[in-house]
């Protein structure tokens, strides 16, 4: 005991220990009052957690994502810790809602707690920020168009916004400054405030007690230890429970694939901001800022207003109708919105594939992170890695026009013949039986130059004489093709007959051929390798398509990439095609 | 500690005993309370823990054959210094070709025998006296006889023998890091 006294002396923390022992809640203890503790006791989970990724978080714009993905791939529980901070900043937002609708039913702002309501209604907004601070420090797709969309946004405020953006961003472009201020107001300026306000929050609403719905039940009396703590602790834990089964659901929080500003991203806001998002739709060009700023700023007013507003004694909800309508109707249409939004985006395919896309680029991005990332960073490790590029050089340049599986020309509107299986038996039967097919050579300048050899030909005069090839010659001929396409040795073959015979009236076939005027397309090594590669290089060398067939004149010709492309690229791209006429469909 | 004031009626003073429960009841609360308090920080305080804790034996035993230099260009059973290049793993980053260390090796005949550069008493970079005699580390005078064995200085042990092997001409040699100032040898991932 000695040492206590000691101490005690000292810091006198035994009196302080019997106020907290002897604390009491008059009106006896309520589940109600424990939202307000739970909200505190979360916002302290994700405090220590965020304390434990900051041990291993790199903020960059080369080391945050590689970062983050170590911490969630390899750190031993790193995916539980980030799964409880990020579950446990989105379970402090719904508890902040909470805790504020319960304040406002009860009429809990008004005098003398409007003070404590302010404080805290600050601090609700103080919560939102620090969620939207945290989101972009991944530096992943989802965080980094999601800060972009937020500071536009703040950008068109009038008058300080400007200012404001360049302020978060550190200059123009989101980039490295723009990671270190964010993390900066993070970790630091957001917590030391937040702690400040709650701090003082909670000492008014100690020093006010609880708002009682009639004086007379101040009569009954609870010790806050253990009676109103159980009630919070027991709410905690439940919230816990939430988080941690969040956590387990997700194997922690999600990481998308590296931040890249030059890639078309569909980007979504988080749930929480769904309603601002499905707000701001029908309001276009310079109406925008109403949904952005003016809307969400009248609605935290009137909020703020509040105590001002209602002053009348009876705290009855009935007698305060007038206020608490607008107050649910916001309530309602927020939830509403929400609900629409995320119907919306649930039905729209397309958006659905671009989801499925950027899954799939960030399953990839975990996979080479394994190895460990380059010092260039994530992005550098993602535009480097041959499957993803290859994908990439394929949409930008080849898939405007060329559909090939799932890369597609945006609108469905191909314009040049299908790649899908090119090289494989499928296709060259198909190009033999419809070459006009819209997604063969229908929508190119060829079209009409090839007759079909099974279909006869529109012109009644002609469709008399036309006999359709026998089914064994169209199988040699396929065979062939096929066989051309694999490098497989086809000299005096049944097939190389036939193509000689009845083909190389118009195509060539080893450079010969009837008609040196002729379009068509070299016949030797069709669909191999060196074939593809010199159709991307240069398609009017000759080696594929004669000079002519790819004259500019010539409406929607293909381009010589030889001067377009690194060598490199043209690889990735020959093999990527080259890919498929082994493709098993 | 109530203030009331404003609209409220001024509180009564509470006159009944504050609880609703008995004595034992309300110490049986306390103590449910005070386990689920602990058991609630618990949830974050081990996996805390666990992420924190990185294992310096993470990755041990692990063969790293590393390419360093030609039999041929080895003098016989001269001492030879040699930098270690291979791919830097920090955390999350790999850099390439980076040197990651440097090794001393004696040729011996169509063997190559290979020590650690780094003095197992604190890690500075071992060198070689000026009469190619001994090694000697410039830190703390440790002194290490041409096979390695501590003469005289603070190393608690001799210098750290390394695994090697000959292909195709060239000296392979398994880079590894140990534990420093302790006369156990360790590997360290
Ligand atoms: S480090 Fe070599 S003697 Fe101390």
């Amino acid at each position: 005991m000695k040492l206590g006294d000691w101490l005690d002396e000292r810091t006198g923390h035994r009196a302080w220990a019997r106020s907290i022992a002897e604390a009491t809640v008059p009106g006896g203890a309520r589940f109600a009052y424990a939202w307000g503790a739970a909200l505190g006791v979360t916002l302290l989970v994700t405090a220590v957690t965020g304390v434990l990724l900051m041990t291993a978080y790199a903020p960059s714009s080369t080391t945050a994502w590689a970062s983050v993905a170590h911490i969630q791939n390899k750190l031993p529980a790193g995916w539980f810790v980030r799964g409880l901070h990020q579950f446990g900043a989105q379970a402090s937002i719904v508890l902040v809602v909470i805790h504020l609708a319960y304040t406002i039913v009860r009429g809990a702002y008004r005098r003398p707690r409007e003070v404590t309501y302010w404080v805290g209604l600050a601090l609700a907004g103080l919560v939102l920020a620090w969620a939207v601070t945290g989101n972009p420090l991944r530096w992943d797709q989802r965080g980094y168009w999601a800060l972009r969309v937020e500071t536009g946004i703040i950008g068109t405020v009038p008058l300080v916004g400007p200012k404001l953006q360049d302020l978060l961003l550190g200059g123009g472009e989101p980039g490295s400054a723009t990671l270190t201020r964010l993390y900066t107001i993070h970790v630091f300026v957001l917590p030391l405030i937040v702690g400040a306000l709650a701090w003082w929050h909670l000492r008014l609403s100690r020093k006010h007690g609880p708002a009682l719905a009639t004086p007379a039940d101040a009569v009954k009396i609870d010790r806050w230890f253990p009676s109103q703590v159980a009630r919070d602790l027991l709410v905690s834990v439940v919230v816990l429970g939430v988080i941690v089964a969040l956590t387990y659901r997700g194997h922690g929080a999600p990481l998308d694939a590296p931040a890249d500003p030059t890639s078309d991203y569909p980007a979504r806001p988080e749930w929480y901001f769904l309603a601002l998002y499905e707000l701001r739709k029908p309001f276009h060009g310079a109406l925008e800022p109403i949904a952005t700023v003016v809307i969400p700023g009248l609605v935290f007013a009137f909020l703020a207003a509040l105590p001002l507003l209602d002053k009348k004694a009876d705290r009855g909800v009935p007698r305060r109708l007038t206020l608490l309508l607008p107050v649910g109707l916001i309530g309602l249409g927020a939830a509403a919105l929400t609900l629409k939004s995320i119907r919306l985006d649930t039905a729209d395919a397309d958006l659905g594939k671009a989801v499925a896309k950027a899954e799939a680029r960030a399953e990839r991005a975990t996979v080479l992170a394994k190895d460990g990332v380059p010092p260039e960073g994530a992005l550098a490790m993602m535009r480097n890695d041959p499957m993803s590029r290859r994908v990439a050089l394929f949409e930008q340049h080849c898939a405007s026009c060329h559909r090939m599986g799932e890369l597609a020309p945006a609108d469905g509107k191909d314009t040049a013949p299908e790649l899908t299986g090119f090289g494989s038996a499928a296709w060259a039967k198909r190009v033999l039986e419809e070459p006009d097919h819209d997604r063969m050579f229908g929508k190119t300048s060829f079209k009409g130059m090839m007759p079909s050899v099974t279909k006869p030909p529109e012109d009644p005069e002609a469709a008399k004489v036309f006999t359709p090839m026998a089914a064994a010659d169209m199988a040699a001929i396929v065979g062939f093709l096929e066989a051309e396409a694999r490098g497989e040795k086809t000299a005096g073959t049944q097939g190389e007959k036939l193509v000689r015979q009845r083909c190389t009236s118009c195509h060539r076939l080893d450079g010969k051929t009837d008609d040196e005027e002729s379009l068509a397309p070299e016949l030797r090594g069709w669909g191999s390798n060196a074939w593809i590669q010199a159709q991307i290089d240069d398609p009017g060398s000759g080696k594929t398509y004669p000079a002519g067939a790819m004259d500019p004149k010539l409406e929607g010709h293909m381009p010589a990439f030889k001067d377009k492309l690194p060598e490199a690229d043209r690889k990735l791209l020959t093999a990527f095609v080259a890919e498929e006429r082994s493709k098993k469909r | 500690m109530q203030n009331p004031g404003g609209d409220e009626a001024p509180r009564p003073e509470p006159t009944i005993e504050p609880s609703r429960s008995n004595p034992d009841r309300r110490t049986a609360l306390r103590a449910l309370v005070t386990l689920g308090g602990c058991a609630y920080a618990g949830v974050i305080a081990v996996p805390g823990a666990q992420f924190l804790a990185p294992s310096a034996e993470d990755g041990q035993g692990k063969a790293r054959w590393i390419r360093v230099g030609r039999l041929e260009d080895l003098p016989q059973g001269e001492p030879r210094r040699l930098a270690v290049v291979g791919d830097e793993r920090d955390a999350f980053n790999v850099t390439k070709d980076q040197q990651l260390g440097a090794i001393w090796v004696v040729r011996e005949g169509e063997k190559v025998r290979a020590m650690s550069a780094v003095c197992p008493h604190l890690g500075c970079s071992i060198d070689i006296g000026a009469d190619k005699k001994s090694f000697s580390c410039p830190c703390h005078t440790s002194r290490f006889s041409l096979a390695g064995a501590a003469e005289s200085g603070p190393s608690p042990r001799a210098m750290d023998p390394l695994d090697v092997r000959v292909t195709e001409g060239f000296v392979e040699v398994d880079f590894k890091r140990f534990r420093l100032g302790i006369a156990e040898r360790m590997e360290v991932g």
